[in-house]
């Protein structure tokens, strides 16, 4: 077990493209730190460069109190579980799990006890015997991580390992990995590029994009308080929606412009001064107004056309447009969900907008969340 | 996979060009088994009238195909097993290692494939010469070694390719080192390509005349090949010594063959990933 430290790490490859800018992160020990982005943000080389199978163009990496810029892969005392698995085709499952430790020559009573022990973790004792070619994709998985496991490293470093599984597979398999790291403890670097593994895994999600860090926190950090518009846009599923106006605030009143719309935001929390913004707002903070009869109940902010519904049985997606802008709107509310679900393409449903979730940007590029 | 229906166009085809080819090897066949009186009456395409070993038996008694025989194997072996320990090992370096011109390197062995070998006759002479390597085997080895290394490394080189660099990448994380890798994680891997690539090899030196004929003068040295010119006659064709030499000649890459034939399995690398 240790801690991992990167510290100011860049990485160019041999064709000048730089990969990673600046990079820094510091993971306490027995962390389950997740590396989250789009594909071609530099997550994965990060990765194989903390495993050491890319080398660092600047920067320091240390795990537990060595600086391991320079050493061999198999002196990081780390373990390596890859996407497609790379589990040697010729050996069978207790020689692929045993592989390693015998080239440590480690003693055979103990690979034999490890082995043991891994597999019994696992439940793949009765799959020994068998050559990988004769293993499901599920079992495969879980040889790639018991030969890691066997190895007690300090840092377990994951490669988007469920990414080659199937939809049920999958959350069966992350609800394991995560009982997985209770009872093992060790230092976890994951990446992936699927938000929902990030969200429900993560101790601590590092946001990588174009080769910079755009914020590390915590799931709900992230999700409550997004560094920028990315990362808003990011986390959370569906996406959150973003409008871009202007605030004009003026004679003791808040209004946000935007398309044809006017928001009045006099009594909410909004930048103190007028200029152009984005409205960042999560799917759940715009509410369509529950009905009494035939009327509406409560103040009415705006009026989505409804374009599409998508039912999930415990909650609604709405597709709708505002003004020109298309908008996700999601409740799981009793009340809200009957308006959704009688609604037909075409409909105005008067809703609210919810002021305590509200979120501001600059109206810049990078679209830095605006505190105050 | 079940078989296609197969018109009758295509059996009459099949047939025709089976024939075709088959038709030369059971001339010799039967030409072997024939007295040369029998071939002198000019009884060339009958069935033999009496059936004779005694071609081959006179073939290896007074031939000294025996001692060809063992030249041919002394040749071919070593050469195969060259081209495979080198190919291979440049295969895992041109297709799984970074280094500065590679591409270079790929494109020279694969120029080298394109070259005629006619223009070769004269220079390999020389060079032979001038490293003491005329007349004896080692020259005829080292020869056919340089000779296939261009397409042996070219083939091994595709082949490794597909093998998947996260294996080999484990194996790096495992704690192997680079000669390790090859030896216990790319060779196995390899087998359906060695058991090819050894095939084709050992046909192709067993087969050799024109090597071997400019590279070694001594009688006692010549490989079966050249051999078999000796056994033409002085005055009179001996087609029936002949046709037993070429048939024994022919069976050692048959049973290379039947032998190697099963390691041919595809997807050997199936289940290491997803």
């Amino acid at each position: 077990m240790a801690r991992l430290s990167i510290r100011n790490l860049n990485k160019v490859y041999d064709n000048k493209v730089s990969v990673l800018k600046d990079v820094s992160i510091e993971a306490k020990d027995g962390e389950f730190l997740v590396l989250v982005g789009p594909s071609g943000c530099g997550k994965s080389t990060l990765l194989r460069i903390i495993a050491g199978l890319e080398d660092i163009t600047s920067g320091e990496l240390w795990i537990g109190d060595r600086q391991v810029n320079n050493l061999p892969p198999a002196q990081r005392n780390i373990a390596m579980v890859f996407q497609d698995y790379a589990l040697y085709p010729h050996m069978s499952v207790a020689e692929n799990l045993s592989f390693g430790l015998r080239i440590q020559k480690v003693d055979s009573k103990e690979i034999t006890e490890r082995v043991t022990t891994a597999s019994r973790m696992l439940d793949i004792e009765h799959l020994l015997e068998r050559k990988p070619a004769q293993l499901s994709g599920g079992q495969r998985q879980r040889v790639a991580i018991g030969r890691a496991i066997v190895r007690k490293p300090d840092i377990y470093l994951f490669d988007e390992p469920l990414s080659n599984l199937d939809a049920q597979l999958r959350s069966q398999t992350r609800i394991e990995l995560a009982a997985l790291h209770q009872k093992v403890g060790s230092t976890v670097v994951y990446v992936t590029h699927d938000q929902v593994e990030a969200m429900t895994l993560a101790d601590r999600i590092v946001v990588l994009n174009k080769g910079h860090i755009q914020q590390i926190g915590t799931p709900l950090e992230l999700y409550h308080q997004p560094a920028n518009r990315f990362v808003a846009g990011f986390i959370g599923n569906p996406s959150m929606n973003f409008f871009d106006g202007e605030l004009e605030i003026a004679e003791g009143k808040k209004l946000f412009h935007f398309e044809d719309q006017c928001l009045d935001f006099t009594s909410a929390p909004t930048p103190p001064q007028s200029g152009r913004y984005v409205l960042g707002l999560r799917p759940e903070a715009i509410k369509v107004l529950a009905r009494d009869g035939r009327e509406a109940v409560g103040s009415v902010d705006l009026k989505p056309t409804v374009l599409l519904l998508e039912p999930h049985g415990h909650e609604v997606h709405l597709v709708a447009k505002i003004g020109k802008q298309q908008a996700i709107i999601r409740s799981a509310n009793p009340k809200r969900l009957q308006v959704m679900e009688s609604a037909k393409p075409g409909d105005a449903l008067p809703s609210t907008i919810d002021r305590s979730s509200l979120h501001w940007f600059e109206s810049s590029e990078q679209g830095h969340k605006i505190s105050f | 996979m079940e078989a296609k229906k197969r018109g009758p166009v295509y059996w009459f085809f099949a047939t025709l060009l089976t024939l075709v080819w088959i038709l030369p090897i059971l001339a010799s066949l039967m030409t072997s088994l024939k007295t040369a009186d029998e071939l002198s009456r000019g009884k060339f395409w009958t069935l033999p009238e009496t059936l004779t070993l005694g071609n081959y038996v006179e073939v290896f008694v007074t031939g000294g195909f025996s001692k060809y025989f063992l030249n041919s194997l002394l040749i071919t072996i070593p050469s195969v097993l060259c081209i495979l320990f080198f190919s291979s090992l440049n295969g895992y370096a041109l297709s799984k290692m970074r280094f500065p011109g590679r591409q270079q390197l790929l494109l020279g062995f694969v120029g080298g494939m394109l070259l005629p070998f006619q223009i070769l006759l004269i220079p390999v002479f020389y060079l032979s010469n001038l490293l003491g390597t005329y007349d004896t085997r080692l020259g005829v080895i080292l020869f056919h070694t340089a000779f296939q290394l261009g397409f042996s490394s070219f083939f091994m080189r595709n082949f490794i390719k597909t093998v998947p660099d996260g294996i080999i990448e484990a194996a790096r994380i495992d704690g192997c080192s680079e000669w390790r890798i090859y030896r216990t994680i790319v060779l196995p891997v390899l087998k359906p390509a060695l058991a090819a690539l050894a095939t084709l090899l050992f046909t192709w030196i067993w087969n050799d005349f024109l090597w071997a004929l400019i590279l070694i003068q001594d009688d006692s040295l010549k490989p079966i090949t050249s051999g078999l010119q000796n056994l033409k006659g002085q005055w009179i064709a001996s087609y029936h010594l002949q046709s037993a030499g070429a048939i024994l000649a022919a069976i050692p890459p048959v049973l290379i063959f039947a032998f190697l034939q099963k390691h041919f399995i595809k997807g050997l690398t199936m289940g290491s990933s997803k």
